[in-house]
């Protein structure tokens, strides 16, 4: 049985959310990482994945982690004027006002998909959105397995 | 349609050189077909009307016909509309091309490319999303995003990867597509739906802020998935957000690859 059928044959009540966070190298990363140094308590669904930047974060990576059987993705970055490259959150922000109504066209809709703007010294708006959207995320129960993003056993 | 006169400036192009090529439109047996003409005495087949689909434009970017240029097209304002995004997206240069530039109703005669872009702009600058595809838009949006899901699960089992839609836009010219590329496989190419949905997605939204809304792809489509549903919403997504509407301005920076420090951001918290 491969991972992604040991999640979604899991019954109801066992469902705990899987959540895919890609986030930047420099504000994000570095919040996430004064949460866990502060000791901060927050949900473990959260799968983290650092990048250099959220202008690196090509829309293919969430439809994957779509694919892969993620339940939700959430993608942070620094705050509006804070980006170590200058612009790569304008480019990145851009992108996913036109990306997130494609999805909710083709049936990912925004109840899975969040973006935040987190800096490196706010470890505490980290670990509290984490815990938001796992609760939402758990409300709006797993991610259907026969969405057409997700990806197919063969038959 | 003054078609004498698209045929009498095609043979003039052709004769005194300004032109290698004219590409439009022919009749095949009561179908539309492309038409590449490199002899003034051909330029008496050409045809126009509006089941004429194809974007020429298409053809301008392949390796081919390179040594054909310049190129005049036979041009409606969608095209002309591609043409100058080429131009934009420095694909072709202002003197590549020459545009037999065909209307709703008339044919507004031979003119260069900078002719072509001030026509749309005095003539064809509001021109509306296809009423049909609106129409279908609001009604998915009424729907729940599981009974869009099923909608599209319908849509995209139908696709073979042929590519066709790809081989019709004009936008889509890259020498090597993300979807050929398989180190590491970003779009996976196996006869089941996350692959075909991956690859409408990524598609469509390849051309975000690009898209001309001709229609070649769909009208390409061997297997009737309503692509233009994908595009148009983007193009209007585009056009609410940004305030672009693309292929109007040669000089235009592209919409995904600039931005604006007061971009919407309602939905990032």
């Amino acid at each position: 049985m491969t991972q992604t059928e040991a999640n979604t044959t899991d019954s109801a009540e066992a469902f705990e959310p899987r959540i895919v966070a890609f986030v930047c190298n420099w504000c994000t990363y570095a919040g996430a990482d004064l949460a866990g140094t502060s000791r901060l308590q927050y949900a473990a669904n959260v799968r983290i994945i650092k990048l250099p930047c959220t202008g690196r974060i090509d829309p293919l990576f969430i439809l994957k982690a779509f694919e892969g059987g993620a339940d939700a993705v959430l993608v942070s970055g620094c705050h509006p004027g804070d980006c170590h490259y200058t612009s790569g959150n304008y480019h990145a922000r851009r992108r996913w006002t036109l990306f997130r109504n494609l999805l909710d066209l083709t049936g990912i809709d925004s109840r899975r998909l969040f973006f935040s703007w987190v800096s490196a010294a706010e470890g505490q708006k980290f670990a509290d959105l984490v815990d938001d959207i796992t609760g939402k995320v758990r409300e709006a129960g797993p991610f259907d397995p026969t969405n057409p993003a997700r990806r197919q056993p063969w038959t | 349609m003054d078609l004498d006169r698209l045929r009498q400036d095609a043979a003039a192009v052709l004769k005194d050189g300004r032109a290698k090529m004219v590409i439009g439109f022919r009749d095949r047996a009561g179908d539309c077909v492309p038409a590449f003409i490199t002899d003034a005495e051909q330029a008496a087949e050409l045809v126009y009307d509006e089941t004429c689909l194809v974007n020429p434009a298409a053809y301008l970017k392949k390796i081919e016909l390179k040594r054909f240029r310049p190129v005049a097209v036979v041009a409606r304002p969608a095209v002309m509309r591609s043409l100058v995004l080429l131009a934009a997206e420095a694909q072709i240069a202002a003197d590549d091309v020459l545009i037999l530039a065909v209307g709703d109703q008339e044919y507004h005669g031979l003119m260069d490319l900078a002719g072509a872009a001030a026509l749309l702009n005095e003539q064809y600058a509001e021109m509306p999303h296809d009423p049909e595809v609106m129409k279908r838009l609001e009604e998915l949006s009424g729907l729940t995003p599981e009974e869009r899901a099923a909608f599209w699960t319908e849509q995209f089992a139908k696709c073979t990867r042929c590519y066709a839609c790809r081989a019709a836009c004009p936008m889509c010219y890259c020498t090597r597509c993300i979807v050929e590329k398989n180190v590491p496989q970003w779009i996976s190419t196996a006869a089941a739906r996350h692959g075909n949905y991956a690859w409408n997605v990524i598609r469509a939204f390849h051309l975000a802020g690009r898209c001309t809304e001709c229609g070649a792809c769909e009208a390409a489509c061997p297997q009737g998935i309503p692509l233009m549903l994908l595009n148009v919403s983007l193009a209007r997504d585009v056009e609410d957000e940004f305030g672009v509407k693309a292929g109007y301005d040669a000089e235009a920076e592209p919409v995904i690859g600039s931005w604006n420090a007061d971009d919407n951001e309602d939905f990032i918290r």
